[in-house]
């Protein structure tokens, strides 16, 4: 008997043994909860993070998986835990100031922003106004706040809107979403934001030789027009910067079409070598500017004979503004505000001069022209902006979307740089001569400008996230290859005292979950539902004398055994 | 959390079974071997519904109501009665009583069916984040499905197990399992032509299934009669 039962024993715990397997594997299964499709899925952007010489600013976090809250939640809610989801419509500046100079901790912020600022969406909305200025302001706080919870920006859709009524139902009745109480969770899963190790800033430029005169064996005078093409704004993958400075890209690229055409044939090539250069480090005291200019041969730099340099040139309507840093009555400014003004006359508009000392002590530099002047160029700046924008400012935020830019703006622009280097170039300066006039062959065309415009409004240049073969550049070596005779592309590295973190895009899951006290409920209904089907069958197939004997089994067993 | 959801759906749509087997006496007679032979042929009548299906029906990408679609849907349906027709009459089990035959049968085929239709679905959606009532209104089809199954049994054993039946209940006997045996396709009627949502859907089924229950329980007990 014993030796019987000890095999059986020895049986059991093989098949137990053998079992192992199985039960692992089902083990791992039931663990591997996968995040199925959420019913919402939604594209956000996240809020840019960098340091300057390793202070650090921005949002520093960017996953996140809590429930969702709304600003109607119940004074001295604990929300480190929740994600406050805040459309633009309704943003209390105020308060989201204290939040974060008091350094509360906060789960999560997502701003909703209206669909009519979404890159691409060309309509045009007199409310959009209000916002542009919130907006900035908003922006403005952001970028120069260090934020310990991840930032988000979306666009707002009924989805969206959907959630944001029945959260703030809610958080209106007081019932803070937590894990026993249902609502909605928001889940972006990405990894965790990694430094961009070196990023590179990518100049362009395009040369276009003049024609040498017999015997003249001088090296001819250059004339330079610099634009730079990359942005920077509160979220990198939304900064298309279609005014600052989408508008000075186009019009650079613009002006030298109508000079290519004129220097195609040899009998009107003009006795100036023309370099165009699209810079990039723009936001970043004009870095790339600074490095291409090092990069030039000597003796090209000394042929410039000045530069004129563009920035947001987009929407502006009767005054455009020539900045210098060298004082206004430079023989050479002179001569090229002259130039300017008798052009704009002509067109029917003002230009006035600004002029802005370079202080050689603050390394911030607010105009291109001054990486120019500091090199002993001649150089001005034609924009609409009167006053010289601060670090990180006016180079591509949220609002400047492609509704802020005219395309008329930028075709005058584009006249008036033109025609004032032509008058130079061929030596026409006092004379009443329109030579890129709006009927002849050598018309700035409209179209051209749109298209390229409508491009740059729906690509985002932040420059530590363009990659060396970004079909942005490729693009745009392309279209300077067309114009100029020789391209040349140089890659530097953005060194110095910025720093960039990566993910700036994610994908939002927005679940509807229930809560435990209800799975718990159903349970019990459940229970007892088979309870009552349990009985039921028992009493019709068998008699309600087994039911209640199936209760009483153990009393008699044990009368039995007696 | 989200396997207590599981959990809860799981025993929804796979308790009632369970428990029929052991309220009833199924289980003292032990005729767990039936009902796995049923789900056995249930699974080989999956396997040619699927392949006819697949060699006479053409996909249609909107979830237009096609009239001769749906009547080749139905007919293709009644394999379904030829393979519980195999299952009750031709089949050798033990000498148990025709009583519990069909219910063991049914029983049988209907937890298959739940298994193949709504285990894999359960497995991956219910465990998920995202809360919906999809599961629990599947759970109840379940149920609905299971009498469905045992009241096609019965008459279906009614039809062929038995001899002598009184004639005038015969046509209704015909007509009720048409009726149950076509259900699928009244239920894809009503979802796709009247544009009934999922519960409504389910509720009908719910209540069809009772009635069908109690119908066929009568039909049972009157054609016991003459026997006795």
């Amino acid at each position: 008997m014993g030796d019987e039962k000890k095999s059986k024993q020895r049986d059991g715990s093989m098949v137990f043994e053998s079992m192992y397997p199985l039960l692992a594997l089902m083990l791992i299964l039931v663990a591997c909860v996968d995040l199925c499709d959420a019913a919402t899925v939604v594209d956000v952007y996240r809020l840019v993070q960098y340091d300057i010489s390793g202070v650090p600013f921005g949002s520093r976090f960017s996953s996140l998986n809590h429930h969702a809250a709304s600003l109607s939640f119940q004074r001295g809610a604990d929300l480190s835990r929740s994600v406050l989801i805040l459309p633009l419509r309704e943003l209390d500046l105020g308060f989201l100031q204290d939040y974060i100079s008091q350094k509360q901790s906060l789960g999560g912020l997502l701003i909703l922003l209206p669909q009519t600022l979404r890159p691409g969406n060309n309509i045009v909305l007199s409310e959009t106004q209000g916002f542009r200025k919130l907006l900035a302001q908003l922006e403005n706080l952001l970028v120069h706040a260090n934020i310990p919870f991840p930032v988000y920006f979306a666009f707002e859709n009924e989805e969206t809107d959907a959630m944001l009524v029945d959260v703030k139902k809610n958080d209106a009745l007081g019932q803070q979403a937590t894990a026993t109480t249902g609502g909605y969770k928001l889940v972006i899963s990405v990894s965790e934001p990694r430094k961009i190790a070196s990023p590179t800033i990518t100049n362009i430029q395009g040369w276009l030789p003049g024609s040498r005169a017999e015997g003249d064996s001088n090296q001819l005078p250059t004339i330079a027009i610099v634009a730079s093409y990359d942005t920077f704004g509160a979220a990198p993958a939304l900064s298309v910067g279609s005014d600052s400075n989408g508008s000075g890209v186009v019009a650079l690229l613009e002006v030298a079409r109508l000079f290519s055409t004129l220097y195609s044939n040899p009998k009107t090539r003009g006795r100036y070598n023309l370099l165009f250069a699209l810079t990039s480090g723009g936001p970043y005291n004009y870095e790339g500017t600074q490095k291409w200019l090092k990069s030039l041969d000597q003796r090209m730099r000394e042929s410039i004979d000045y530069a004129i340099c563009l920035n947001s040139v987009g929407s502006w309507d009767n005054e455009l503004l020539v900045h210098v840093s060298k004082p206004p009555d430079n023989a050479y400014i002179k001569q090229i505000f002259e130039g300017f003004s008798n052009v704009a006359e002509d067109l029917g508009f003002q230009v006035a001069l600004k002029h802005k000392k370079i202080n050689i002590s603050n390394s911030r530099v607010a105009w291109e022209h001054e990486q120019f002047s500091r090199l002993r160029v001649t150089a001005a700046t034609l924009s609409e902006l009167s006053t010289p924008p601060e670090l990180l400012e006016s180079a591509g935020s949220l609002s400047d979307t492609r509704q802020l830019v005219h395309e008329d703006a930028i075709i005058k622009g584009v006249k008036l740089v033109a025609e004032s280097l032509a008058r130079h170039i061929y030596g026409h300066q006092k004379k009443d001569i329109k030579i890129f006039a709006d009927d002849s062959s050598l018309a700035v065309n409209p179209f051209n400008v749109r298209s390229w415009l409508d491009l740059l409004s729906q690509t985002p240049r932040v420059a530590p996230f363009l990659s060396k073969s970004e079909p942005l550049i490729t693009a745009l070596k392309k279209e300077l290859e067309d114009y100029t005779a020789e391209v040349s592309v140089q890659h530097e590295s953005l060194d110095g005292i910025f720093t960039f973190y990566d993910s700036t895009k994610a994908s939002l899951n927005i679940y509807q979950v229930a809560s435990v006290t209800f799975d718990l409920l159903l349970l019990l209904v459940l229970g007892s539902y088979l309870i009552v089907l349990f009985s039921f069958l028992v009493i019709t197939t068998r008699g309600v004398d087994d039911l209640i004997s199936l209760f009483r089994r153990p009393p008699s067993r044990k009368v039995k055994m007696v | 959390m989200t396997l207590f959801h599981f959990f809860n759906c799981a025993i929804l749509t796979f308790g009632p079974h369970a428990v029929y087997y052991s309220a009833t006496p199924l289980s003292e007679y032990d005729t767990l071997g039936t009902s796995v032979k049923a789900a056995v042929v249930y699974l080989a009548t999956a396997l040619v519904k699927l392949v006819c299906l697949a060699t006479f029906l053409q996909v249609s990408e909107t979830e237009v109501f096609d009239p001769y679609q749906e009547a080749l849907k139905a007919m293709i349906g009644f394999i379904d009665v030829a393979g519980l027709y195999f299952a009750l009459a031709q089949l050798t089990h033990r000498n148990i009583s025709q009583n519990h035959k069909f219910q063991a049968v049914g029983l049988g085929w209907a937890f298959a069916d739940s298994v193949l239709h709504r285990l894999a679905p359960l497995w991956v959606g219910a465990r998920g984040l995202e809360f919906t009532w999809d599961y629990v209104l599947q759970g109840l089809e379940a149920n609905a499905n299971l009498v469905f199954t045992i009241s096609l049994a019965a008459l279906g054993s009614l039809m062929w197990l038995r001899k002598n039946k009184p004639k005038t209940l015969i046509p209704i006997i015909y007509t009720c399992a048409v009726i149950i045996a076509t259900m699928p396709s009244i239920t894809s009627y009503l979802r796709r032509v009247m544009g009934w949502h999922f519960p409504k859907v389910v509720g009908f089924e719910l209540m069809t299934s009772l009635v069908m229950a109690f119908i066929s329980c009568q039909l049972f007990i009157l054609c016991q009669r003459p026997s006795l």
